[in-house]
């Protein structure tokens, strides 16, 4: 065990001791994870280890090889503008370096470039920015630029970074500032064929019937953007044929997820359902952050780009989706879901086609219910299954898949490395 | 208008009150406070000394044609907001904000005083619901539920009909709330809210008002924040007794954050306050219970952004607050006077579920104390109350006899004020 560990155990044991336990807050001081007695739907997903953060909220995942980077957020003990940087080799994952972002309050999302050379952090929340990082030594980022505009005063709530005509582009969705210059949510893409020197190439405000943007997911030249209660958009900004670009996307097909709150998206490119649906989750409310949250995942079939349309969904009771990451080899969507921890789902084959008692009608819209259907094949760091709260409880933020392993970042606890769902 | 009103006030001759058809008065006062507050965020213990409530206020009255009017200069003396641990609103947590430079302007008509009497009043001012302004009350701290149990600052018609011993009142207005003392509200968003208040004037200077409010997306000035239902029930009696003035309120309030119609977040408060004065000394007390939203902050842990980016918070607080005040007699020049005081308050915060926000873990105790010390200066004659107008502003004083609240009185005490 080395001495850093040591100490953050140390400072957890003692932090633990401070604790209402009233509230149901639980003291913990390991890996180990305790059942609350709830029956579990599907198998558990094992934990191999994880690294322990007690004196900032984490939030966001993103991995490369044998590194990982966690962010953080709003105020624990301390501010959440720490990159913490792991060493995710062996099973624990170990903290070998972090890197402080002044001015920030929040790091809500990390990124790494598809060649493994950047390393990008939106920065919440006025005054926000984006931070492009050097990863020459992965294990120790070094700051190569910091993007702060007019554009991103109002704090950068996502970063997505992806390939556009082979240049490579920083998809940021802004936050909404009430009283602020510009104080409505935007989408901006930002230029990063040279990352010393971010460029900005397009902004767009989002209509107020939104009236948010949170995230994006760029891939093969198309841009889904999540647009909160205006559901989803799809955009060309170079692989839609509607002569699109990063500085000029057309819109070419939207749709209005049920019960709107769209947070994230992901296009499937599965080897056997093609690239015929997108998975949406839906951040709703009413939800306390580390007890509650609210939203379920909701399938869109998008094999007809300019109108897509929702056909399948996927609930927990008491709990609410956050950020997915799929295996696509394997037909595996995993996705963390805040108090009931990760959820791993089939999402291989036809994902509309049901049984009358599996499937649920909302106003004209019928609708395949996945967990009916048996397609729930895996949960993890629930402790006791649909939210029920286990030992310790999690609040988990983010997943990340790569090599073999599932990282999820957990706000209450840190980094958890688990096992992939067989 | 207002403007030239407080000239003409205060060049001419402060604090009258004419028996012609045409009344003229005014005032002006401000507080020198100084603060100390332990369990500040992170631990430490603060003290800090500013001008507070610093107003300059006017009315006019000319047969049927009311107007009123307060400018409150706090963006110029409490930028940073006053230390008020619990008090929460527009972007500030544990310090209360400072006020609206254009605090108050409104003019409007009222019928002739009688068995029924109505009045509407247009302009920026109090909307119809809940109780009386805190700082028309005898506390200088604000309390925790000020955003729960009172609606102000917003361009606002206000219809008032008053019959017998019974008002009612109606608003319309812009749901959002200021964003700082000088940005004016939305134009385009006034009618977006409503209100309706209803008052019982009873025997012996008692009242008991209940009302109702719509406010849409307070927190986004845009308007696509989440809207509020807010219910306030109250009981206020005032009285005289030879050299004695009394005073108390009880309250409850519920306001619940509503998203597309679907409630998400209610918060209750519970407060009740008494005062009594001899003269121009008194003593007060005051307990209250008020539940508090718990946001993001930012750099300044003071502050909070508005809106939230989604539907979550870190959870509600339960702020339980027992304070005192002793007001101490006056030292009166003419129309100016200073009147010393001192309050003392203990404040628990308290989580009521295992989410994040931790006040423990925040403040480093749940259990606060909070010592403030001062003087009110003052010259004129300022509002006796805030936030009702016209006809809804009490009964006749000939309908109800000597005990009751005297309106637009003159030779009133001026304990705690």
């Amino acid at each position: 065990m080395t001495r850093l560990r040591r100490l953050c155990l140390l400072a957890l044991v003692f932090a633990a001791g401070c604790l209402d336990h009233t509230t149901g807050t639980t003291p913990h001081a390991s890996c180990s994870l305790t059942a609350s007695g709830g029956s579990l739907g599907s198998p558990t997903i094992p934990v191999i280890g994880c690294g322990l953060v007690g004196s900032r909220y984490t939030a966001e995942v993103a991995v490369l090889d044998t590194t990982a980077y966690t962010t953080t957020w709003g105020f624990r003990t301390a501010p959440g503008n720490m990159l913490a940087v792991w060493n995710v080799k062996g099973n624990e994952p170990e903290l070998v370096d972090s890197v402080i972002v002044s001015g920030a309050t929040t790091l809500g999302d990390v990124a790494v470039s598809d060649d493994g050379k950047l390393l990008i952090v939106a920065t919440e929340r006025t005054n926000g920015s984006l931070v492009v990082f050097d990863l020459t030594n992965p294990r120790h980022p070094v700051q190569l630029s910091r993007l702060a505009t007019q554009n991103t005063y109002n704090g950068v709530h996502t970063a997505e970074v992806g390939r556009i005509a082979g240049n490579l582009y920083a998809v940021l969705a802004i936050d909404a500032l009430s009283g602020a210059p510009t104080p409505e949510s935007k989408v901006v893409i930002v230029d990063l064929a040279d990352p010393a020197h971010p460029r900005e190439v397009f902004i767009k405000s989002i209509p107020s019937t939104a009236p948010f943007v949170h995230d994006t997911f760029l891939r093969d030249g198309l841009l889904f953007v999540a647009l909160w209660n205006a559901g989803i958009e799809i955009w060309d900004v170079g692989g839609g044929g509607q002569g699109g670009t990063a500085s000029a996307p057309a819109v070419i097909g939207s749709v209005a997820t049920i019960g709107g709150d769209a947070h994230n998206i992901w296009w499937l490119h599965d080897a056997v359902s093609g690239s015929r649906y997108a998975f949406v989750g839906e951040e709703s409310g009413p939800a306390q952050i580390g007890v509650s949250s609210a939203g379920d995942i909701h399938v869109l079939d998008v094999s007809d780009l300019t109108h897509p349309r929702e056909v399948a969904f996927y609930h927990v009771a008491g709990a609410g989706t956050h950020n997915f990451s799929v295996d696509e080899t394997k037909g595996i969507l995993y996705a963390a879901y805040y108090n009931a921890g990760v959820r791993a789902l089939d999402v291989r084959g036809d994902l509309e086609t049901c049984t009358p008692g599996q499937q649920v009608t909302t106003g004209n819209i019928t609708r395949c219910d996945l967990a009916a259907m048996g397609r729930e094949i895996g949960q993890g760091l629930d402790g006791g299954g649909g939210g029920a709260g286990g030992t310790p409880a999690v609040y988990v933020w983010g997943v990340e898949l790569s090599g073999g392993s599932l990282y999820a970042s957990d706000m209450l606890n840190g980094l958890w490395k688990l096992q992939t769902v067989q | 208008m207002l403007v030239m009103t407080l000239l003409v006030t205060f060049v001419a001759e402060p604090s009258r009150a004419q028996e012609s058809a045409i009344a003229l008065g005014g005032g002006a006062s401000a507080i020198a406070l100084l603060t100390n507050a332990t369990g500040t965020p992170q631990g430490r213990t603060l003290t800090e000394a500013y001008l507070t409530q610093p107003i300059v206020s006017a009315h006019l009255r000319a047969g049927w044609f009311h107007a009123t009017g307060m400018l409150n200069f706090e963006g110029l003396t409490l930028r940073r907001g006053e230390l008020d641990l619990g008090e929460w609103g527009e972007g500030y947590v544990d310090r209360r904000h400072p006020h609206a430079y254009v605090h108050e302007l409104m003019i409007g008509a009222e019928s002739p005083g009688g068995p029924l009497a109505a009045s509407v009043f247009a302009g920026r001012g109090f909307v119809p619901f809940g109780s009386d302004d805190p700082m028309a009350r005898p506390f200088v701290s604000f309390p925790v539920d000020h955003h729960l149990a009172q609606i102000l600052e917003r361009l606002v018609v206000v219809a008032a009909l008053r019959g017998g011993p019974i008002v009612a009142e109606a608003a319309t207005f812009n749901g959002d709330e200021p964003l700082d003392p000088s940005t004016p509200p939305l134009a385009r968003r006034f009618g977006d809210s409503w209100s309706l208040r209803g008052t019982l004037f009873g025997p012996a200077g008692t009242e008991l008002a209940a009302s109702y409010a719509n406010v849409k997306s307070p927190e986004f000035r845009e308007g696509q924040g989440l809207d509020q239902r807010k219910t306030h029930l109250d009981l206020r009696v005032t009285g005289t007794s030879g050299p004695f003035t009394r005073y108390a309120l009880v309250e409850a309030a519920r306001t619940t954050d509503i998203d597309r119609g679907r409630p998400l977040y209610a918060f209750d408060a519970f407060l009740g306050e008494a005062a009594v004065c001899r003269g121009d000394a008194g003593i007060a007390a005051r307990w209250e219970r008020s539940d508090r939203p718990e946001e993001e902050r930012l750099l300044d842990l003071f502050r909070s952004a508005r809106p939230a980016t989604d539907l979550s918070i870190l959870g509600v607080t339960q702020w339980t607050t027992l304070s005192a005040a002793l007001s101490l007699p006056l030292v009166a020049v003419a129309e100016a006077h200073a009147a010393p005081f001192i309050e003392v308050a203990h404040i628990t915060a308290d989580r009521t579920t295992a989410a994040v926000f931790d006040p423990v873990q925040f403040y480093g105790t749940r259990s606060m104390w909070r010592l403030s010390a001062g003087v009110r200066f003052g010259v004129g004659h300022g509002h006796d109350r805030m936030g009702r107008y016209g006809a809804a502003d009490g009964l006749p004083v000939s309908s109800v006899g000597p005990d009751a609240h005297e309106r637009h009185s003159t030779s009133r005490h001026r304990c705690f004020s």
